[in-house]
């Protein structure tokens, strides 16, 4: 019969065995986990330092993608000026996107979850929207204020 | 008269298969509900269900990890309705990299723990997915403008959840042995 007490007198099958800890020792990590982390925040931060200087150069505009293909390129409008609409044509349908003075945003995509849809307008130097399931991307580049900023779906 | 003798698995198998279904079960409830939160980032999560592969690795081992993230995304990409979509595919693409990442780390890093463990994962959980989506969708480097900010937000996520790992992992490991 399978009882606690089989259970107890079986073999241990843990492969490891990590001792008990508080969640704050836990949280410390071993000298090799620190080296690690501190490679990888190094690198990370070397890789933003190199996209940053890619991509703020000149004002800020969105590129339209559509899988490897740029279908567009639009300067961010001023405020009060004439909204941009731009349809993109992608693999499920068309993707509906607007750049105005808020930024660039898809108002209308024909993927399942709308989380595109959903992210709003994006309007800083290296953002991006994405639709994957529809294969359009619009990102945006530029001397703009910067900040991290992006939605898919 | 012929004995038709039953062959029945041993109980250690028992236990062992009966582990690896709960933690299955856990890993598709915890892909679930990420996918029901909002979005951070672009395909940014908090990593719950990588680490419950985390803990299939520590006390089950990498086969048990391995079978474990391919099973939860497959079975939580069939619920949540994105079963072989494009998302689907970057899920896979993530798990199955930073299941392979954590192996490695695991077997090959001296002086690891599970938060380094979880780290790596985490980081090559993202690299993978914007990796799968510039190769197989949108083929643009444009793509990875986002990729920075979100690796240093994966860093963060990955240590604290190989802390949570790695405390529970502890727990469990105390309970089975009293």
């Amino acid at each position: 019969m399978f009882t606690a007490a089989t259970m107890c007198a079986m073999p241990s099958l843990t492969p490891y065995s990590p001792p008990r800890q508080s969640m704050r020792h836990a949280l410390k990590g071993t000298w090799t986990d620190r080296l690690l982390l501190l490679a990888s925040v190094i690198c990370i931060v070397g890789a933003w330092y190199l996209v940053q200087a890619a991509v703020a150069a000149g004002p800020v505009v969105a590129d339209i993608y559509h899988a490897d293909t740029l279908l567009a390129t639009y300067p961010l409008p001023q405020r009060g000026a004439v909204p941009i609409h731009f349809q993109a044509k992608g693999e499920l349908g068309i993707s509906e996107i607007v750049i105005d003075a808020q930024g660039a945003r898809i108002v209308s995509s024909p993927c399942a979850t709308q989380r595109c849809v959903l992210s709003g307008a994006h309007k800083h130097a290296g953002d991006m929207v994405a639709c994957v399931p529809n294969r359009i991307l619009v990102a945006l580049r530029g001397r703009g204020e910067t900040a991290f900023d992006a939605v898919v779906e | 008269m012929q004995d038709t003798a039953i062959i029945r698995p041993s109980l250690p198998q028992l236990e062992s298969t009966a582990r690896w279904l709960a933690l299955l079960m856990l890993a598709i409830g915890l892909h679930i509900f990420e996918a029901s939160l909002p979005s951070l980032g672009p395909w940014f999560k908090p990593g719950l269900a990588n680490l419950v592969t985390l803990l299939a690795l520590a006390l089950m081992g990498p086969r048990a990890a391995l079978s474990l993230a391919i099973g939860r995304v497959i079975v939580g990409s069939f619920f949540i309705g994105t079963l072989f979509t494009p998302t689907f595919v970057m899920s896979m693409a993530g798990a199955l990299t930073a299941a392979t990442v954590m192996i490695a780390a695991w077997r090959w890093i001296p002086g690891i723990s599970l938060v380094g463990i979880s780290l790596l994962g985490a980081v090559a959980h993202m690299l993978a997915q914007f990796m799968s989506v510039e190769y197989l969708f949108i083929r643009q480097p444009a793509l990875f403008y986002a990729l920075p900010p979100l690796l240093l937000l994966s860093c963060i996520s990955g240590w604290i959840n190989g802390a949570l790992a790695g405390y529970i992992a502890g727990r469990l490991g105390h309970e089975k042995k009293q």
